[in-house]
């Protein structure tokens, strides 16, 4: 038996008093590989907000590992998954310095990323010569690559990603797929409309519409 | 030591000016006659208040009454500071005032000990002029620091949830958004400071000028003053920044969007 790490409970999203999803439930394990899929509005972005504590259920309840999430453990929660939203706008300034800056964070300090960033910008085919640039001035599937290498860099094992390839090109969005899916025992829960991710092996559930 | 005072007929043809701007706002039909009109008058009307109330004030110059008329100046000074922005009010008016008055009491307390040797700390006439000073600069500052530290987290929330989600702790993530507001606070005052005796005279010297003192007396009262200013801005938006975010931010570090949405 797997060990249980994030599970939708009877969840139910509200917006402006219109129920956009109700009932919603799904056990995830470690190791697992879900992807979510479903019309703009239908409020799968707010379902992987949940996971960090960013969003709340209206009822319904979302554990991660067996524990439901409160104030207390969402912060705990956001130590240990990583959280990609859809978007790319992280900050300002020199692409280094956000890199950088991140790693900076107390909980982050022992990391040691300078010894993988090089790797990553070769396999998202980006040159070294963005770290210098302005992070504004980027494009936006430059911008989504640095936000992915950045959240590699953290070393963590269970991602949620919402529509993490949706601004790169055909051959881009296959490799991104290609590595967070070929992980084993990676745990990942993504938001995407890209075939990519549709591979053999892999929970598609489509939330919204009919 | 001799200084002429502005008479009657001399406020007369002060007021007489603002029939240039009234016109001219006539001509190029520019609605703000009205407003213009009204806050002169305002203005006149609680200047003629404060001139009675420091006279009196500074007959008596009790204690006492300088701290309350302090107090009160706080008060009002805060209650802008929370009103200029789209906040309830309520929920963040303590947090500003609390860092109002710590602030403003320990630069002034700083001002009148160390930098005014001697001077009396319960004169009237060093403690109402000059922490009406303090918190006034302050308060512009304040305004601007906290309503863009505000915005700037409600427009860039992705920016902020970034940053959590690569595991900071909230002051970790806060820390951009704080430096660019403070930063914003400073500035104009930075911009003052670097022309000033040479494109302007500020009030302060230009007041104590008129009076009579010696300019280098002046100089050293401004001197003294935007450096006092500087800092009290800095550790005023600092504590605004700090105290109010313990009551606009949930457990989950969240920012408690009822309390920004326009009424």
């Amino acid at each position: 038996m797997k060990e249980e790490i994030i599970r939708y409970d009877t969840v139910s999203v509200v917006f402006d008093g219109i129920t956009v999803i109700s009932q919603f439930s799904l056990t995830v394990n470690q190791g697992d590989k879900v992807v979510i899929r479903g019309p703009s509005g239908s409020g799968k972005s707010t379902l992987l907000k949940m996971a960090q504590g960013y969003a709340r259920p209206d009822t319904g309840t979302v554990s991660y590992r067996m524990q439901e999430i409160d104030a207390a453990t969402a912060w705990a929660i956001r130590q240990e998954t990583t959280y990609i939203s859809q978007d790319t706008d992280i900050g300002e300034g020199i692409v280094w310095d956000l890199i950088a800056g991140v790693f900076a964070y107390t909980a982050n300090k022992t990391i040691p990323y300078r010894d993988c960033l090089g790797e990553y910008l070769t396999l998202f085919s980006l040159d070294e010569t963005t770290l210098d640039k302005d992070f504004r001035t980027l494009s936006g599937g430059e911008k989504q690559r640095i936000v992915i290498i950045i959240s590699l860099l953290l070393g963590r094992t269970i991602f949620f990603l919402d529509e993490i390839t949706a601004a790169l090109d055909g051959s881009m969005k296959q490799q991104v797929a290609e590595y967070f899916l070929s992980h084993q025992d990676w745990t990942i829960i993504a938001i995407s409309h890209d075939d990519a991710w549709y591979r053999e092996g892999i929970r598609i559930i489509t939330i919204g519409g009919k | 030591m001799t200084t002429t005072d502005i008479t009657i007929t001399g406020l007369f043809f002060a007021f007489l000016l603002l029939a240039i701007p009234v016109f001219v706002m006539h001509k190029t039909r520019l609605p703000m006659i009205q407003e213009t009109v009204w806050s002169f008058l305002r203005m006149s009307v609680q200047l003629a208040l404060a001139g009675v109330f420091l006279t009196v004030l500074f007959e008596y110059n009790a204690p006492v009454l300088n701290v309350l008329w302090l107090g009160v100046m706080i008060t009002v000074a805060a209650y802008e500071a929370v009103r200029k922005q789209d906040v309830n009010i309520r929920k963040l008016y303590l947090p500003t005032v609390a860092a109002f008055i710590i602030a403003t009491v320990i630069c002034l307390i700083y001002f009148e000990t160390l930098i005014l040797q001697g001077g009396g700390f319960s004169e009237a006439r060093f403690l109402i002029p000059i922490g009406g000073m303090l918190l006034g600069n302050s308060l512009g500052g304040t305004i601007i620091a906290t309503s863009l530290f505000y915005n700037d987290l409600q427009r860039n929330e992705n920016r902020y949830v970034s940053a959590l989600s690569f595991g900071a702790q909230r002051k970790e993530a806060l820390l951009p958004h704080f430096r660019a507001a403070l930063k914003s606070a400073l500035k104009p005052s930075l911009g003052n400071v670097a022309v000033m005796g040479i494109v302007f005279l500020p009030g302060l010297m230009t007041g104590q000028l008129i009076a009579g003192l010696s300019p280098m007396t002046a100089i050293s009262y401004q001197i003294a003053l935007m450096l006092t200013i500087y800092t009290s801005t800095t550790i005023c938006v600092t504590l605004s920044i700090i105290l109010t975010s313990y009551a606009s931010f949930d457990a989950y570090g969240m920012l408690k969007k009822e309390l920004f949405q326009k009424r």
